[in-house]
């Protein structure tokens, strides 16, 4: 579905860690046609002197009842105004946007990692890979036991990992730490979080053919032709694809605030993203 | 159930700018020469002698944004939108070479992109001019991220003229914007004068570039750039060399980071700039949340946003009062009231910049925010809103010390 600006009414609002919230609006059109991965730029209230929309990962879209949510943390006034909003406010709404996560039909198997807030990120793919039956694992970490993502709102056929900085709940550590011991049983991995996570995860996924020993393999002939890197064909034979996030102005393309590094020079959070294949990041740019 | 989201009606405007500003079209006091060319820029055409290949004005579905969801009562009635069109936005920015404008509100570079990025939720063929990102003879990676955020009332950038060169950008974009009713300006950036002037012979000629706006003034770049728009020989030289080098109209714009901008203006008259935009960006820094360093990639970036706006007025109102070219106001616009505003000091068209990123069909509704103004004033043109703030004689500066004498 192209992008348009849609009138969301908010149906529900609930707290569901400290700070943490989800929201749920009615918006038929952005549940129809959106895409795991994909975002929406939400306006805030003009009286508050905030000249920016906030951009929010779809967290999950039920073309059935016509619900999208949204979960965010309060970090700043926007988000604070949005924790404000009452049933029945209408919010204005720009989305879909950007490009999704791109799943090989032949992955049987998908590794979700997250940190923190990037469960919003990839929440909503595990809804799509249980409805395309395939098998899922979610890490996730979070600084400690108070943070964790609740498991009661991820579907029952996701394998659900946990990691705590403190050690306060799960595998003491970084969630990264868990993805070795996963890295063989995955078909693809699919990551949302912050810039330092992302950018393990990049280099673990590199050096994961060598350490399998997994075989190129694929057609003799014509093997020499790749498809564009960035492109959609690209991107589903991509090991690893990250949801990237940057601080965005215009969200369609337009005023070139969002961008991070890529191998190939400057690319668009809200255009060529916010999912990249990691290939496609110079992550020597990310601190 | 609670109410609708607000949407601005013509009736709405009425009522506020009723509450909002005592008329004052009918008494005109006397006008300094000055004013008055800048009026003149606005030239009102007899409706008849238009009919035929006159202002180019596009009918399509979504003629009247602004009644998106308004109740049936609240629309205006046949009468009334025939007493609309009746009613003559166009401007002509460029008296000498040609740049009819269908309309005052234009939408400012930087923001929209090359015009497409908008396209499937803007009628981009509604608004009255699109000034396109900064292009330079080159490509150009840009500063490195972040490079946008939020300030009270504002933002700051720092894209620092990413841009993918003047050639792929002719290559790509020159067919759309052929086949576009909406003028494009083409807003031009460089390090040297001899930049400026390559990317400006390349652009001559190319079909669907209704004019130039050189771009002297951005604060993001290392070199180049605002050094041109801080010293009145540097953006006399840059004005004039561009002016040798091309028929276009065009268009220069300041840079509000100097003491006293209108030495500076005069310079770029002088040296036969058709128009003044202003303003560009103001300097600025944010810190970022650890407080270890600046927030952006590049340390400064500029500020726009309504927290500019008074700045960008004053500035206005000093420029109309020692130049006779018209003048396109920039800097926070957000509503009508704004417009009016910028009007009101000497500006004959505007651009909305920051805006459009929280209100995409913003520009589309000013334009028909204008007109429903125009006819509740009972004016033809807007004509006789351009320039009622400016003083009789010429009014004191706002640098001391810093007097221009010519």
């Amino acid at each position: 579905m192209t992008m348009r600006l849609v009138s969301a009414e908010l149906v529900e609002t609930r707290q569901i860690l400290p700070g943490q919230w989800i929201q749920s609006f009615h918006a038929p059109e952005l549940a129809a046609g959106s895409r795991a991965g994909q975002f929406v730029h939400v306006r805030t209230g003009d009286y508050s002197g905030l000249v920016l929309r906030r951009p929010f990962s779809i967290n999950t879209a039920d073309p059935a009842t016509g619900i999208v949510t949204l979960h965010f943390r309060t970090v700043g006034r926007g988000t604070e105004w949005l924790t404000r909003a009452r049933e029945g406010d209408r919010l204005d709404m720009l989305g879909p946007l950007g490009r999704p996560f791109e799943v090989d039909p032949r992955s049987r198997h998908l590794l979700l990692i997250a940190g923190g807030m990037g469960m919003a990120g990839i929440r909503m793919l595990a809804d799509e890979a249980v409805q395309g039956g395939r098998q899922i694992v979610i890490l996730f970490g979070a600084q400690r036991a108070s943070h964790v993502y609740p498991s009661s709102l991820l579907p029952d056929e996701v394998e659900y990992v946990v990691a705590t900085d403190d050690g306060s709940l799960g595998h003491h550590g970084f969630v990264t730490e868990l993805v070795p011991g996963y890295e063989a049983w995955a078909d693809q991995a699919f990551a949302c979080g912050p810039h330092a996570m992302l950018k393990r995860l990049a280099a673990l996924a590199a050096g994961r053919r060598d350490r399998l020993g997994v075989a190129k393999l694929g057609r003799k002939k014509g093997g020499g032709r790749q498809d564009p890197m960035g492109s959609t064909a690209a991107r589903r034979k991509a090991f690893l694809q990250v949801s990237m996030e940057q601080t965005m102005g215009c969200a369609v393309g337009a005023c070139l605030g969002c961008t991070v590094i890529g191998v190939d020079g400057p690319l668009r959070v809200c255009r060529e993203g916010p999912v990249f294949a990691a290939e496609e990041i110079a992550w020597e740019s990310i601190a | 159930m609670k109410a609708r989201k607000r949407v601005v009606t013509s009736a709405d405007v009425r009522a506020g700018a009723k509450a909002a500003k005592p008329a004052r079209g009918a008494d005109k006091p006397k006008r300094t020469p000055t004013v008055r060319t800048i009026r003149s820029a606005i030239v009102a055409v007899d409706r008849s002698a238009r009919s035929g290949s006159g202002r180019p004005r596009v009918e399509t579905g979504r003629t009247a944004v602004a009644d998106r969801g308004t109740p049936l009562a609240a629309r205006p009635t046949l009468a009334e939108r025939e007493a609309l069109d009746r009613i003559d936005l166009s401007v002509e920015l460029a008296p000498q070479r040609g740049l009819r404008l269908p309309n005052p509100i234009m939408v400012a570079s930087g923001t929209f992109g090359y015009g497409v990025e908008y396209g499937e939720v803007v009628d981009v063929q509604r608004l009255g001019a699109i000034c396109c990102k900064g292009t330079t003879l080159r490509p150009r990676a840009g500063n490195p991220p972040p490079r946008v955020t939020e300030t009270p009332g504002g933002m700051l950038n720092s894209i620092g003229l990413q841009n993918p060169g003047v050639d792929a950008v002719i290559e790509k974009y020159g067919p759309v914007w052929q086949g576009w009713k909406v003028p494009v300006i083409v807003n031009v950036a460089g390090e040297s004068i001899e930049d400026y002037v390559e990317v400006v012979r390349r652009l001559d000629g190319v079909p669907g570039v209704a004019g130039i706006e050189l771009n002297i003034s951005c604060p993001n770049v290392g070199k180049g750039g605002l050094q041109f728009a801080i010293d009145r020989d540097a953006a006399r030289a840059v004005t004039a060399a561009v002016r040798r080098a091309t028929d276009l109209p065009l268009l220069v714009k300041l840079s509000p980071n100097v003491a006293d901008v209108r030495p500076i203006a005069r310079a770029i008259e002088e040296a036969g700039a058709d128009a003044i935009t202003a303003i560009n960006t103001l300097s600025g820094l944010a810190v970022s949340a650890d407080r270890t360093r600046a927030f952006l990639g590049n340390t400064y970036g500029g500020l726009s946003g309504p927290a500019i706006k008074p700045v960008a007025l004053r500035i206005v109102y000093e420029v109309a009062q020692v130049v006779s070219i018209p003048i396109v106001g920039i800097g926070g616009v957000t509503s009508l009231a704004d417009v009016l505003d910028f009007m009101a000091c000497g500006a004959v068209a505007v651009q909305v910049g920051t805006a459009i990123f929280a209100d995409p069909e913003l520009p589309v509704r000013l334009g028909d925010e204008l007109r429903a103004e125009c006819l509740r004033r009972g004016l033809s043109s807007y004509a006789p809103l351009v320039g009622t703030a400016l003083p009789k004689r010429a009014g004191a500066p706002s640098v001391k010390g810093a007097e221009y004498r010519p």
